[in-house]
């Protein structure tokens, strides 16, 4: 602009540019903070409704759980009183809590290691190329894909105590006797396969997730890295420990995170499986919160015990967080 | 002549290796679907009985269970409960996550980077930590016992999801259109609603899909919220109403659940790759 009024002859183009460029250094700032001070202000009124309801019905309800945990809140009164940790003492005195957090824990750790053996072996076959990949692709998916209560369904039926199509099945390989026989398991009945029976459902709807995650991760290596590595002639073991690894690692643990608050927090599976039985023996804390919190009617109580979990979801929600700010940067 | 033949039995070979290696997964995940398919098309006398082999049929196949499921349960209610709580929790979530996605993307906030990492992480707060809070809103609302309740608290977590989303999907579009049409006069808003939304089209529909399946995974609000049978969703209604203490119609049951399981597992099968994108990291590509 200047440089257009500088070289312009006195003609009328040059003038309104003349014009323009004295002009123009004030202007321009005040053009230019209003422009701005109006981003921001139209920003902050589209950001407005999503902070607001994330903030009433996530936000709050958070804090009020932790009011409600040192209440004794009930479903039936209005009013509730203070009564410090007595819900907190209440949960650690009794047996079954301990069963619970114990079984939250046996399910988390046992399920996470299957779905990630399954999940590997199975995201290192879906890498190699081959013919039909789409489709069995989105075979395998599908246990995640499915509603889960759904899903859920069609398991109880196959843990079926008489006509389970798993016991049809191990009956004819000859791994168990015949309906009635001592070893005829009850998967849903019986204190030592009640878990176990969870858990498979839970590794079995989740494996495709982690096979899919780790596609994702080794999908996101670009080529050329990997060449430019073979060509400094380092070995495939090499390739895979420096070049590889660290580049998916930060995927791969957003996704193991991910579902592990998700597995250590779902309900669903044990509830309509077992409810926690037989005898608590499959009882895991989210069940227990909502039997006490919900069933019972007692809030406070049920309120402490969901409150539980969180220290155990914290330091994996904290990596979570660290891990997304890095890959911000 | 004899080196290209080797070379496909090879690629034959390779492939024979990799379907085997690959027959046990898919195996695996789909025979519970096939067991719902047969179960659910079979007639009661043939699904109890023991000693043949279950997983064929040996009474023609009925549609019995089918129609047992609209003319004597609630089950119609339940799949217009869900469609309708599905399709307020798309525009809720619309009409919140839309505007904050793109102004976290595109309109240069000090720290959207923070604040949108922020409204993600509200998307892992899990329900068993809010629901028992949230029933005392629900109660306040007014909404207990009502499907309006859950229109209420799906939001919780498709918005936060489909904000998260959205602002990675903005990031995608070109900046320059956005520009110009500002430079022509649109203004802000203008440049949003005429340039921007139509050629995000994608992206939006995308976070309708994601309001909609994620509504459909959702168990304990459903269960904790909504008592009467007929205001239930169907993924809550169908194990908790279609059992009645210890006696279960598994021909209906599975009928029940392969209607509602099959078009959403292949709705979603479509758009997981979104996802995964979406929850490891999408807004930083």
């Amino acid at each position: 602009m200047t440089a257009s009024s500088q070289s312009g002859g006195p003609d009328a183009a040059g003038a309104r540019a003349a014009a323009v460029s004295i002009v123009s250094p004030a202007r321009a700032t005040g053009w230019f903070r209003s422009q701005s001070s109006r981003r921001l202000a139209f920003g902050y009124l589209l950001l407005a409704p999503a902070v607001v309801y994330v903030l009433l019905l996530v936000g709050a309800p958070f804090l009020f759980s932790l009011y409600l945990a040192v209440s004794d809140a009930n479903v039936g009164e209005q009013v509730s009183n203070f009564v410090g940790l007595e819900n907190f003492g209440a949960a650690l005195e009794s047996e079954v809590f301990y069963v619970a957090l114990r079984n939250s824990i046996i399910f988390t750790v046992v399920a996470a290691i299957f779905k990630g053996l399954l999940g590997t072996s199975l995201a290192f076959l879906l890498l190699q190329p081959f013919w039909g990949k789409k489709l069995i692709r989105g075979l395998v998916v599908i246990p995640f894909t499915l509603p889960i209560t759904i899903s859920v369904l069609s398991w109880k039926w196959m843990y079926d105590s008489q006509f389970s199509v798993i016991n049809w099945f191990l009956h004819r390989i000859g791994l168990i006797g015949p309906y009635g026989s001592a070893d005829w398991p009850i998967w849903l009945g019986e204190p030592h396969l009640a878990l176990a029976a969870c858990i498979v459902v839970n590794v079995w709807r989740t494996f495709p997730f982690s096979a899919i995650v780790l596609l994702a991760g080794f999908t996101s290596v670009p080529s050329e890295v990997l060449d430019a590595a073979r060509v400094d002639g380092t070995s495939f073991m090499q390739r895979f420990r420096y070049v590889v690894v660290p580049m998916i690692a930060p995927i791969l643990l957003i996704g193991f995170l991910f579902d592990t608050v998700f597995t250590l927090s779902d309900l669903s599976i044990v509830y309509l499986l077992t409810q926690g039985g037989p005898a608590n023996a499959s009882k895991i804390l989210p069940v227990l919160a909502y039997q006490i919190g919900i069933q019972a009617g007692a809030l406070g109580r049920g309120a402490a015990i969901s409150l539980f979990l969180f220290p155990l979801l914290l330091p994996l929600m904290i990596l979570l967080l660290r891990n997304l700010k890095r890959r911000e940067d | 002549m004899a080196a290209p033949r080797t070379r496909r039995q090879k690629e034959i070979r390779r492939h024979l290796w990799i379907y085997g290696a690959l027959t046990p997964y898919v195996i695996i995940a789909v025979f519970p679907i096939y067991w719902m398919v047969i179960t659910a098309f079979k007639q009661e006398p043939d699904l109890y009985r023991m000693g043949v082999f279950p997983l064929w049929f040996h009474l023609p196949p009925t549609w019995k269970n089918f129609t047992y499921l609209f003319y004597n349960t609630s089950y119609g209610d339940w799949i217009i409960n869900t469609m309708t709580i599905a399709a307020w929790v798309a525009v809720i979530t619309l009409l919140t996550a839309v505007p904050a996605g793109y102004a976290l993307a595109r309109l240069r906030i000090p720290g959207s980077e923070n604040l949108g990492i922020a409204i993600f992480m509200t998307y892992l707060v899990p329900a068993i930590i809010l629901f028992l809070p949230l029933s005392r809103v629900v109660a306040m609302l007014g909404l207990q016992d009502n499907w309006w309740s859950l229109v209420v608290v799906y939001p919780t977590f498709t918005i936060p999801f489909c904000t998260w989303l959205l602002m990675g999907f903005f990031k995608t579009v070109p900046m320059e259109m956005e520009e110009a049409a500002r430079v022509d006069g649109c203004g802000y808003p203008g440049a949003l609603l005429r340039v921007v939304l139509p050629v995000s089209i994608p992206g939006i529909l995308t976070a309708v899909i994601f309001a909609f399946t994620l509504s459909m995974q959702d168990f304990l609000y459903g269960l904790a919220f909504v008592a009467p049978g007929d205001q239930k969703p169907v993924t809550v209604g169908v194990p908790t109403e279609l059992i009645r203490g210890d006696v279960f119609f598994w021909g209906s049951l599975m009928a029940a659940a392969l209607l509602v399981g099959l078009p959403v597992a292949i709705l979603y099968n479509f758009f997981l790759d979104r996802f995964i994108q979406g929850i490891t990291g999408g807004a930083g590509k």
